[in-house]
């Protein structure tokens, strides 16, 4: 019986094993909606009614995955990630909320749990409610969207600095976290390890606006952006050169301290494909994005065992090409929704030379909307597709929304194993 | 009018700066605010539009585009008050629905439909039915656009139309859906009359609807 980690590193090599790896948890972008996992844990009887689930990403509001509900659903892949929230507060001092889907849940002490007079819940960066506020969850909603802070723009006295004031040298406590951390999960489990740094990418508009920051400044407004994508090619340019050298070197840090626990690198969340087609025209990715995607994978090729995970929603076959010229490994979440984003296509035109890692259940319509039958037809075609030759790690599109009802989750998983032996 | 060319390729090169000063000059030299919108506005982006579903213009270029058209409605719009002969192509409320704050689509849509000459009510986002309601009485809109992002969200499109029919103003109004995961099927099974994929798309689809009504 081949170990999680040994399945993984197999299947990243593009050869069949003894079955499909299943992800859940292991990256932000391959994760659950907490009121979705206290619903789950609870259908399985993993915990007493009431039990609350930590919130280990409040932007999203990602619930945690522990280890028995990855025993129960057979996944084979966890996560390594830092210790910061998107709101630059840590992921500590829990204390109790309830979500607006009624999940009792657990968030961590800089998180606002105090509603507005309208019923909004405002989230402050770093937990400092004296600054202006990052995010905010509209009253019943279950999820936060970043409130842009966007100081007055003077392209004179614009400088790169402005938009790297949430860059910088990797701390020695946040080092050791990631030693200890990654020490743990290699002898305690038997997983394979995603470091996930995806967070950090370039030009990644989750991030853009600031929500760590007191007081933003540069350009953080998400259309002035996608603007500046274009009229302000040489500032773009210049903080990406300089954004990657501090990645770079914060890389080959952790590169120091976990070496070679981890399988895979989660190194871009930016999205670049929206419903029809590319956000951005692949020439602005060829110019702008390519050659720092480069430079990264190369010196992880050169010096690691690991592989390299990009993360972009939408349709993105524009790019796809590009993507594996710069050097990535494994595509992430792969939404076969979205135009251009055929299974039976991706897998014909990139499958030797791409993985995988999601695709597995479309999360805008047949999860959400569907009925278990629906999703069981839909996840037994994509492993068809996906599965042969190797080059495929099991994921929904994305992460597990709200609302998504149960039965559908665990057919999901439930199809997932019983269709993933191969041969298939 | 060798001025209007000059507009116009300014308007899809994205140049508002530009876009201003020619507006301006054109005024100076007598041309009629009102002759901008059919030779210049309209057909700019029109032709933006068309860029934009032949993927030769991207997000960025297309709010570059949108920026620029703006710098000569802004110029524009004000000397048309109260000038009958200038009649919007049909007034659009829209906004983003409850528990969505989602609003780069929506934005594109209102910009887009904004070129096509329509007057646009925008509501802005997390928008209850009631005030969806409250905006088509008020404003005498003839089409309702509504956008979602989430799946979460998506299934409050419904209890706009649901509104809409209380209010007994289903039949003044067409309803337009869009946003990434709404798909044309799901705009039929909740009773909108058309579903934009997307800023080109909404539109075709608005021009169509309110020439039939």
């Amino acid at each position: 019986m081949l170990s999680s980690r040994e399945r993984v590193n197999l299947v990243l090599q593009h050869k069949e094993t003894d079955r499909i790896p299943l992800d859940l948890g292991g990256s932000s972008v391959t994760g659950m909606h907490v009121d979705t996992v206290y619903r789950l844990r609870q259908a399985l009887g993993l915990d007493e009614p009431g039990t609350p689930v930590k919130v280990i990403e409040p932007f999203q509001m990602l619930g945690e995955i522990k280890p028995d509900l990855m025993e129960a659903l057979g996944i084979d892949v966890v996560a390594l990630a830092g210790t910061r929230t998107a709101f630059g507060f840590g992921l500590e001092g829990w204390k109790e909320w309830k979500s607006f889907g009624g999940t009792p849940a657990l968030v961590p002490a800089g998180f606002n749990a105090n509603p507005e007079p309208n019923g909004d819940l405002l989230m402050y960066p770093q937990g400092d409610r004296s600054a202006p506020p990052s995010g905010r969850m509209p009253q019943g909603g279950f999820y936060f969207d970043l409130i842009i802070r966007q100081p007055p723009i003077d392209d004179r006295s614009l400088r790169v600095e402005d938009n790297l004031e949430e860059f910088g040298p990797i701390s020695d406590e946040e080092l050791e976290h990631f030693k200890r951390t990654a020490e743990r999960l290699y002898t305690e489990t038997d997983k394979a390890i995603v470091l996930n740094v995806g967070a950090l990418a370039l030009g990644n508009i989750a991030r853009v606006p600031g929500p760590g920051l007191k007081h933003p400044r540069g350009i953080r407004d998400v259309e002035e952006w996608y603007i500046s994508l274009t009229t302000r090619r040489d500032y773009i340019y210049q903080l990406f050169e300089r954004q990657t050298k501090i990645n770079l070197a914060n890389l080959k840090k952790i590169h120091q301290v976990v070496s070679g626990r981890v399988t895979a690198a989660y190194l871009s969340g930016t999205d670049f494909g929206a419903q029809n087609g590319p956000f951005i025209s692949p020439k602005t990715y060829r110019d702008l994005f390519l050659p720092f995607h480069k430079q990264i994978n190369d010196w992880v090729h050169q010096h690691t065992s690991w592989k390299t995970f990009i993360h972009s929603c939408g349709s993105v076959w524009a790019l796809i090409e590009d993507f594996i010229a710069a050097g990535f490994d494994i595509l992430n979440p792969v939404q076969c929704s979205a135009a251009d984003m055929d299974p039976h296509e991706l897998k014909k035109k990139f499958g030797d030379r791409m993985t995988f890692w999601g695709g597995g259940v479309d999360t805008q319509h047949t999860l959400p909307f569907g009925t278990p039958d629906d999703v069981r037809r839909e996840v037994r075609e994509r492993i068809k597709v996906f599965g042969p030759g190797g080059g495929f790690v099991f994921n929904a599109v994305h992460n597990v929304q709200a609302l998504v009802p149960i039965e559908n989750v665990l057919a999901v998983y439930g199809t997932a194993r019983e269709c993933g032996r191969y041969p298939l | 009018m060798a001025i209007f060319e000059e507009l116009r390729q300014a308007i899809i090169d994205g140049k508002a700066p530009a876009v201003k000063e020619l507006t301006e000059r054109g005024l100076k030299e007598g041309l009629k605010p009102a002759a901008f919108f059919p030779n210049v506005i309209i057909p700019a982006m029109d032709e933006v539009g068309r860029r934009m579903r032949e993927c030769e213009f991207f997000i960025p270029e297309v709010l570059i585009a949108a920026r620029a058209a703006k710098a000569a409605t802004d110029i524009l719009r004000p000397l048309l008050v109260g000038d009958e002969s200038v009649r919007p192509a049909g007034t659009v409320v829209c906004g983003t629905v409850k528990g969505d704050l989602h609003d780069i689509g929506k934005n594109i849509v209102a910009m887009m439909l904004e070129g096509a000459s329509f007057r646009i009510v925008d509501l802005g986002v997390d928008v209850g039915p009631e005030k969806v309601v409250q905006a088509v009485r008020e404003q005498q809109a003839d089409i309702v656009a509504m956008s979602a992002l989430l799946t979460t969200t998506m299934v409050n499109m419904k209890a706009v139309i649901e509104a809409l029919v209380a209010a007994g103003l289903r039949d003044k109004v067409k309803v337009l859906v869009g946003g990434a995961p709404v798909t044309e099927p799901w705009a039929h099974s909740i009773g909108a009359d058309g579903y934009g994929k997307d800023a080109p798309a909404a539109v075709e689809l608005a021009r169509r609807l309110v020439a039939r009504a």
